[in-house]
Parts: C-alpha cells; sequence; structure tokens
C-alpha cells in the first residue's frame, strides 16, 4: 500500500493558515475567582451576611444594650417579651435576655475564632513536619489520631475540663487540642505528594532550606483547602463550646454563652418556653452561616464545579431538544 | 450486495453543558453489514466512543442525548425506543465490550457470575446451566483452566484475561453486532495482537458483525473490511479499507496514515504530525470543521461545509478538493453551526 | 485474611493500652496531683497523707499505673471516692441503657438514611435530594440538645404525647410499652443527627460508584436499572459506607451522651458529665476506656464485614485494603 497515488499532491503541507489566536490576557489570580464565585453563590453570600451581622452586633453589645449582662434585677424577673424595656423579656432572675444574647454571641465567636486559629496553627506544623520528614514524627502523629479517633471528642473535652476546671482558656485549650488533626491530616496528604515531585529536589540542590521549602508550599499549595477546613472548624467549635457549656462544663455563671442560657432555659421550660428558643436559634444561625461560607469558598475553588442549572431547565433542554426523550 | 445490519443516518447527539447544547455528533451516516467490520477512526474527542453510546443508547446514562437521525438495525429504529425495549436488545443482539478491561468488570462479583448475567437474562437460563455455558464460553475466549477463572474475581486476572472475559460476557447470547470501542487500546502490545486475532477468529466462528472503534490506523488496517474516519463530530472519509489505504482522500486522512511509523508514505523515516489540536466540542470553527489544520485550505473551506463528495461508488470524503470532480451524492443540508 | 485480621487486632490493643496511659497520665497532670483532687480538702494534712498512702497515691507513677492496669484487667474497675461504690456496680447497667438507646437511634438512622441516599443519587437535583440537603444543613448546624428541648417543650409539655424524660414512668420498670414511649423523643433526636451523616455518605459513595465503568458494562448487558442499582452500585457502594459507620462511632456516643443528659436518660453519657461535675476520676477513666474499646471492637468489626464485601481485601496479604 502506498499513498503515492493519492489525488493530492503531498508537497503543499507547509501552507500556513493560523488558528484562531488564543485570548493572551493575563489570567486573574485565584483570590479574584474564587469572590467572583463565591459573590454569585447565594447561600454563600447569605451565609457571609449574617456572620458579620452577629459579629458587629457582639463588638457593639455594649452600646446596643444599657442593660449588664449579668445585672439581677429581682424586681422583673420572667418578664414576657416585648415588656417596657426588655425587647424579649428577662429570665428568672430578671436579667435582660437580649442583652445576655449578644454578650453570648461575643464569647462564642471569639471560642469559634480562636479555636479555628489555634487548630490550623498546629495541624499546619504537625501535618507539615510529618508528612515532608516522615519516619518518627509521623509514626507518633498517626498514632496520636488513632487514639484521638477511639475517644469522643466529648468526653477527652469534659475530663479535660473537669481537670483542670472550667475556664475559657482551657476550653480554648482542649478545643483547638481536639480538633487540630483534621488540618495536619489533609496538610500532611498534601505534603506526602510533595515529597515525591521534583522540584523538591532542585530548590535542596541550589540551598533552599527544608523550613523554606515547606513555608512557601504551606503558603501556596495547601492554603486554601486549610481556609476552607478552618472555616468549617469555627462552626464545629462553637456547637462544641455550647454543648460543654449546657452540660455545666464549659461558660460559668455569671458568664454568660448561647449554651449556658439553654441549660437555664431548660429548668424554666413551663415558665418561658420561648426563652430556650433564642439562643438556640442564635447558634443554628451562626453555624449555618458559617458553614454556608465554608461551602462557597470550596465550591469557588473547585475547578471542576460548575454552575449548576436547575433541574427544571434540565428538563426543558431535554424535551426541547431530545429526540430518544427518555 | 450484502444484507444492511446496522444503518445510522444522519446521527446528531448532543450534551447539556454551561454553554447550552453542544453537539458531540454531527449527522454522521454510516452502514455495517452482515458479517461484516467497520473501523470508526479518529482521534479522541472525535465523537467516535459517542457514535457507539448512542447505537447502545446508553448515552442516555451518560448525560447525553439522540437529536436527530435514526439508527436502523433490522429496520427497527432504535433511536426511537424506550430504554425499557432496549433492555432487550442490549446484550443480546447488540454486545459492547469497552477500552479498560480492568475497570469495566464488576470488583464485587465472579467472573462466572458476571458472564452468567447476560445467559441469564436474555436465553432464560437458570443459575447452574448459565454457570455452565459461562465456562465455556471463557474456553471458546481462549483462557485456561476455565472452571477454576469462572469462581475468581477480577483483580486476580491479568489486562489481556480481563478483556477476554469481557469478551466472553460480550458473546454471551451470540450477538449479531458487536460494539468494540477501543478495545486493544489499554493492553500491552504482544497482547493486543492476541485480542484481535480472537476477535477476527470469533467473528469467523460466530458470524456476527463488528463495529470497532479505535484511534489506530494500524488497527484498522488489520481487521476491518470498511473504514470510516471521523473528525470533530463529523465523518469526513469512508469506504473500503483498500480504497482508505490506497486512495486516501481527505487531508484528514492523509495526515493520519502518515503519522503511523513505518508506513510507506512516511518521509523519510520522520514522523509526520498535523499541526493543531482537534477544537473541543462546541467550539467548531466555520466551514469546514479541518480547515484551521487543513494544509489544503481554500477560501471556500472557511465559508461552506463540504458536502460528502463520491470519489468512486464505494468511496466518499467530506472535502471541496474534490468538488465538482467525480459525482456528487448526498448533499448535506446547508452550512451548519453548532 | 487471618493475618490481616491478627494485625488489626494487635493494632487494637495497641491502641487501649495508648489510651489508658493517656486518661491516666491526664488526671495525674491535673492541677496539685490526683491526691488534691482525690481527697477533699478539709483533711488534716496527718489523715490527708495516710489517705494518700492508702490509696497507693504517694507511690512512682509507673507503679500506680501498674497497679491501676493490673486491677483493670481482672475486672475490677475501682471505686468511688464519695459513697466507696464500685464503679463496675454504676457502670455496668448504664452500658445496657446506653445501647438500647444508641442501637434504636443507630438502626432508625441507617434505615432511613441508606435508602433515601441511594434514591437521591439516582435522582441529584430532584425534589428529594435537595429537601434531604437541606435537612442536611439543618441536622449539621443545629445543636443537638436544643432540639431535644424543643422536641420536649412541643411534644411532651404542649401536646403531651410522650414523657418529658427518664427511662421509665415509675413503677411501670418492666413495661416495654412505656420504655418505648420514652424513647421516641431521644431516638428522634440522635437519629437526626446520624442520618444526616449517614445520608451524605451514601449519597456520594453511590454517585461515585454509578460513574464507574462496570456500570455501564451492566447496562451494556440489558440489565435492568433497579438491578444495576441495588446489584451492581450498591455492593461496591456499601464498602466506603462500611468503613465510614465504624469511624463514626465516637461521635455517635458522644451524641448520645448529650441526648442522655438532655432526656434525663440513665446511660453512661449522663452518668459521665455527672461524675465530671463531682470529678470522680476513677468513673471517668472507666468510661473512657469502655467506649474507647466499644469504639476499637466497632471499628475491628467494620474492617471484617469490609473484607467480606470486598473480595480484593482477602488477598492483600499486608493488611492494607487494597482499594
Amino acid at each position: 500500500m502506498s499513498i503515492g497515488q493519492s489525488q493530492l499532491p503531498t508537497d503543499s503541507l507547509k501552507v500556513e493558515q493560523g488558528l484562531p489566536a488564543a485570548e493572551l490576557k493575563r489570567p486573574p489570580g485565584p483570590w479574584v475567582i474564587l469572590w467572583k464565585k463565591f459573590s454569585h453563590n447565594p447561600y454563600a453570600m447569605s451565609g457571609l451576611f449574617v456572620l458579620l451581622f452577629f459579629i458587629i452586633v457582639a463588638i457593639l453589645a455594649p452600646v446596643l444594650t444599657k442593660y449588664k449582662p449579668d445585672a439581677i434585677d429581682m424586681m422583673f424577673p420572667n418578664l414576657k417579651p416585648g415588656a417596657e424595656g426588655h425587647l424579649l423579656g428577662t429570665d428568672e432572675l430578671g436579667r435582660d435576655i437580649l442583652t445576655r444574647l449578644l454578650y453570648s454571641a461575643r464569647i462564642s465567636l471569639s471560642i469559634g475564632f480562636t479555636v479555628a486559629f489555634a487548630s490550623v496553627v498546629v495541624g499546619s506544623i504537625v501535618g507539615a513536619i510529618s508528612g515532608y520528614f516522615g519516619g518518627w514524627v509521623d509514626t507518633i502523629f498517626m498514632r496520636i489520631v488513632d487514639v484521638t479517633n477511639s475517644v469522643p471528642t466529648l468526653f477527652l473535652n469534659i475530663l479535660v475540663l473537669a481537670i483542670f476546671g472550667s475556664e475559657v482558656k482551657y476550653m480554648i485549650l482542649i478545643l483547638a487540642l481536639t480538633s487540630w488533626m483534621s488540618i495536619a491530616r489533609l496538610v500532611r496528604g498534601n505534603f506526602l505528594q510533595l515529597r515525591e515531585m521534583q522540584y523538591v529536589e532542585a530548590a535542596r540542590a541550589i540551598g533552599v532550606s527544608n523550613w523554606g521549602i515547606i513555608f512557601r508550599h504551606l503558603l501556596r499549595n495547601a492554603s486554601f483547602p486549610i481556609i476552607v477546613n478552618a472555616t468549617l472548624m469555627v462552626g464545629g467549635a462553637i456547637l462544641s463550646e455550647s454543648a460543654l457549656s449546657y452540660l455545666g462544663l464549659g461558660i460559668q455563671s455569671p458568664a454568660t454563652s448561647w449554651g449556658l442560657m439553654l441549660s437555664n432555659a431548660q429548668e424554666f421550660m413551663l415558665i418561658d418556653p420561648l426563652q430556650a428558643v433564642y439562643p438556640g436559634l442564635c447558634i443554628l444561625l451562626v453555624v449555618l452561616a458559617v458553614n454556608f461560607i465554608g461551602d462557597g469558598i470550596r465550591d469557588g475553588l473547585d475547578p471542576r464545579q460548575q454552575v449548576t442549572k436547575s433541574r427544571r431547565r434540565l428538563d426543558k433542554w431535554r424535551k426541547n431538544y431530545s429526540k430518544s426523550g427518555n | 450486495m450484502a444484507e444492511k445490519l446496522l444503518e445510522i443516518r444522519k446521527l446528531t447527539t448532543g450534551f447539556i453543558t454551561e454553554k447550552g447544547m453542544v453537539k458531540a455528533t454531527d449527522q454522521i451516516s454510516i452502514a455495517v453489514d452482515k458479517g461484516q467490520t467497520v473501523c470508526l477512526v479518529g482521534e479522541s474527542g472525535s465523537g467516535k466512543s459517542v457514535t457507539s453510546l448512542a447505537i447502545m443508547r446508553l448515552i442516555d446514562y451518560a448525560g447525553g442525548m439522540i437529536l436527530e437521525g435514526n439508527i436502523n438495525f433490522h429496520g427497527q429504529d432504535l433511536a426511537a425506543k424506550t430504554q425499557e425495549e432496549m433492555r432487550v436488545i442490549r446484550g443480546n443482539k447488540i454486545a459492547m465490550i469497552f477500552q479498560d478491561p480492568m475497570s469495566t468488570l464488576n470488583p464485587v462479583f465472579t467472573i462466572g457470575d458476571q458472564i452468567a448475567e447476560s445467559l441469564q437474562l436474555h436465553q432464560n437460563k437458570n443459575a447452574k446451566e448459565a454457570a455452565e455455558m459461562a465456562v465455556g464460553l471463557l474456553k471458546l475466549v481462549g483462557i485456561p483452566a476455565p472452571e477454576i477463572r469462572a469462581k475468581q474475581y477480577p483483580h486476580e486476572l491479568s489486562g489481556g484475561m480481563s478483556q477476554r472475559v469481557v469478551i466472553a460476557i460480550a458473546l454471551a447470547c451470540n450477538p449479531e453486532l458487536l460494539i468494540a470501542d477501543e478495545p486493544t487500546t489499554a493492553l500491552d502490545v504482544t497482547v493486543q495482537a492476541q485480542i484481535l486475532d480472537l476477535l477476527r477468529k470469533l467473528q469467523a466462528e460466530l458470524g456476527m458483525s463488528i463495529l470497532l472503534i479505535t484511534h489506530d490506523m494500524g488497527v484498522a488496517a488489520e481487521i476491518a473490511d470498511r473504514i470510516a474516519v471521523m473528525y470533530a463530530g463529523a465523518i469526513v472519509e469512508e469506504g473500503t479499507v483498500e480504497e482508505i489505504f490506497d486512495h486516501p482522500s481527505h487531508p484528514y486522512t492523509i495526515g493520519l496514515l502518515q503519522s503511523i511509523p513505518g508506513f510507506e508514505g512516511g518521509r523519510g523515516g520522520e514522523l509526520y504530525t498535523i499541526k493543531g489540536t482537534i477544537p473541543p466540542i462546541g467550539q467548531l470553527p466555520t466551514g469546514c470543521r479541518f480547515h484551521p489544520r487543513c494544509p489544503h485550505a481554500m477560501e471556500v473551506c472557511s465559508m461552506k461545509e463540504p458536502p460528502d463528495f463520491m470519489i468512486t461508488d464505494d468511496h466518499r470524503a467530506a472535502c471541496w478538493l474534490f468538488q465538482g470532480k467525480p459525482v456528487q451524492a448526498d448533499n448535506k443540508d446547508e452550512v451548519r453551526q453548532a | 485474611m487471618t493475618e490481616y485480621l491478627i494485625r488489626r487486632v494487635l493494632q487494637s490493643v495497641l491502641v487501649i493500652f495508648l489510651i489508658t496511659i493517656v486518661t491516666f497520665l491526664l488526671i495525674h497532670a491535673a492541677p496539685g496531683g490526683p491526691t488534691q483532687v482525690m481527697l477533699s480538702p478539709g483533711l488534716s494534712p496527718e489523715i490527708f497523707k495516710q489517705q494518700a498512702h492508702n490509696l497507693g497515691l504517694d507511690k512512682p507513677i509507673y507503679i500506680q499505673y501498674i497497679r491501676w492496669i493490673g486491677d483493670l484487667l481482672q475486672g475490677d474497675l475501682g471505686y468511688t471516692f464519695k459513697n466507696h461504690l464500685a464503679v463496675s456496680d454504676l457502670l455496668l447497667p448504664r452500658i445496657g441503657n446506653t445501647f438500647i438507646l444508641m442501637g434504636a437511634a443507630w438502626l432508625v438512622s441507617l434505615i432511613i438514611a441508606i435508602p433515601w441516599g441511594i434514591y437521591n443519587s439516582t435522582k441529584v437535583y430532584g425534589l428529594s435530594d435537595q429537601s434531604a440537603s437541606f435537612i442536611s444543613y439543618i441536622g449539621f448546624a443545629m445543636p443537638t440538645f436544643w432540639f431535644g428541648i424543643l422536641l420536649q417543650q412541643w411534644f411532651s409539655l404542649k401536646l403531651d404525647w410522650f414523657p418529658l424524660s427518664d427511662m421509665h414512668t415509675r413503677g411501670k420498670e418492666g413495661d416495654i410499652g412505656d420504655l418505648f414511649m420514652h424513647l421516641v423523643l431521644p431516638i428522634t433526636v440522635l437519629a437526626l443527627g446520624f442520618l444526616v451523616s449517614y445520608m451524605k455518605y451514601a449519597r456520594a459513595s453511590m454517585l461515585e460508584v454509578l460513574d464507574q465503568d462496570y456500570i455501564r458494562t451492566a447496562r451494556a448487558k440489558g440489565v435492568k436499572e433497579r438491578k444495576v442499582i441495588f446489584h451492581h452500585a450498591l455492593r461496591n457502594a456499601l464498602i466506603p459506607i462500611i468503613t465510614v459507620l465504624g469511624m463514626d462511632l465516637p461521635i455517635l456516643v458522644g451524641g448520645a451522651a448529650l441526648t442522655e443528659s438532655v432526656f434525663n436518660w440513665p446511660g453512661m453519657g449522663r452518668l459521665y458529665v455527672q461524675m465530671a461535675t463531682q470529678r470522680e476520676y476513677s468513673v471517668l477513666m472507666a468510661i473512657t476506656i469502655v467506649t474507647a474499646v466499644m469504639v476499637v471492637l466497632g471499628n475491628l468489626l467494620a474492617d471484617i464485614l469490609y473484607a467480606v464485601v470486598d473480595p480484593r481485601v482477602k488477598l492483600s496479604k499486608q493488611g492494607g485494603k487494597a482499594a
């Protein structure tokens, strides 16, 4: 067989026919893409607004209310919502409920963010070391994960608070100590991949120190997944704090927190059922908002993730175009 | 002329994406006669796999759909059938083998069970009969110690073995048409040849027709009676294997042939590559879909899509170079924009 | 297979051993040491010293640990400091009560979550899928105990359909119907928590499997869609779900502890909370270790199940999951 008898002269293969020129615009940075997708995500945006609302309200608490959160007023206990001067009423000791909700937001949010931040720091360091160097550090890390995975986190938290006392600093410490593992695992996996890459060898060869490699890699390749994980962790920490406070091992009176308010409200359920609604609703809203933001960031980072067309629109397409139709 | 088993006419398929409906194949027509082997050749992304999925109507499950055209099989239009009606034909009258044999077999069931399933489904065999027949089929496709193999799981087999099992599954109900989508691509070169031999042998024994999909002109040369060359969702040239190899007409086909290592037309040992890449679906150029990469592109090529021109009675090419030369047949509709 | 099992059992024993060390050290790291927290502060120095000696608290820490673990292995979990009750007597009936609540909630959630998740994987973004995703969002963000309080307010105080709390009405201890009525609200609370995760896992796992080539093969054989899903896909999708069921056990126990506290359910978790406020360390240690053993055993069971469902595991002599 030969193509010598082809009807075409093969010597004209040189003819240049340019491809349509690709657009050579500089691609937008990751933050820009992220924000673009994020701002078009209604859930993420509403989450952001709710969270900002709670943060502002928590900061401005002393301005927004004239009462002190622990100011007992035995003249007006158990006022109904809408009572004069007390928008949401008072509790059994005459403390203004709205005021307590506002100050609780301060506690919950600051614990949530501090725990997430501490977990990121601890988790990144442990994960990076254990993934990058491997060896005994990695073995110890894996055993720690085994152990903490076998004991309910709640039990560990309770145990530590029972031993060391129910103070905010211990609560933050133990919540961070029981939640850094997910970040460490994520960073570790990332660094295990890194070890295999050629450019690490190259970087070492030109004298970049291990720590330099670790730090730069951490910033460049692991920062976005860490952010997603940390965001979701804020919600988890707020939930844990409220649970511990509800159980009587977290925030102690006269300080206030949503969980503590709920434990209080449960005792006086018969007198004022609404007292149990407000704090729970606040927790739900804040955690929901944080989770929406976390999901929004994750979806914004995922290059595969396309904006999904609504089901109805897909069905319409199908009806209009399909011959096979089922 | 031999009896036509499968005749695809102006088949257009599409997928819904971000940007709306995107055509994966555009008005393609091919026919497979009884006992014949037809090869559909093209680069990845040319729409050849989509065509095979469309015939099986598995395209519905892959998020795509048939937009236009007929798939006549024994005079029935498969494109108009419901999934329920297709179920009786799939695995029974038309069977299919896929590219990667390792992922094609279900990891949690034994090989024997996976072969026996078709028999129980389509031939009303009970479990025991089906199991016995499965062993027979394993023997047929050349697997040693079939009784033992039948009780094994897919992960215990090599790639070549797995592909034989996949073929055994496909042949279980004596299909009239076997669609083979890149059946040798994932295998070692030596195993590739064995599998092609096996297919040829089985075809001779069982008298089925084969529609083989490949990106490899070499494979097509070995096994095909007819070849259809696909580019970016359309068939650009079609004819008997002799016609295609002796008188390749479409510049794309010529390019494909010249890029085969060791092929006589290759220029002095140097491998020829077609410049540029296949356009992604949904981003077709105007006019002839090949013109941006074509060494012979003319002015008309970028304006109007070429219809099929008959080179001989049995050989057509969609290229403006043949306008007015031989007989023009089967005019395509006016220029279409995907 | 046996080799794999032996490896896993040894691993489990090691983990439990580490947990005993960690809990033991934690308690001995308390400010002032265990003497301080185990003995009442009002004692005179002489009696204090005498008591500490009686309890063996003046010995080096590794001797104390060896003594403690020796007792533990003989089934002696120690005594409460207050009232001097045997911890095992206190704990045993509670374990059963926790099992009743957790087991029932677990079953309910599995029975709803797995089929629902599978259904949603076949109709992604359909009405059912969207409602499930709505419930998931709420379920993940809502404090369990708050949901419990709301249920109490509505179904117990307002409608009076179910009892407010406890496990039995006084005087009806053997009555199964009475127990059932007491179970409904706590199960609802606990099951919602499990349900949302299991549904998510089932859906994701099925979606992953439905995308595999062997599903296309099954369809190409002419297998009915129902059989494709329940026979070809489900068996594969179950493999990762089983692992997750094992891994999630500690979260289950934690959730149970909260629910028990809300509904005053006489289980292990509530005992743990009560004893934590009273600083009864021997009980805390005992419960921690009992739950750890339960969790580790659960994980082991999940691994065995995994090996049963996935034929690929049997071959891997190294014990690694050939996933």
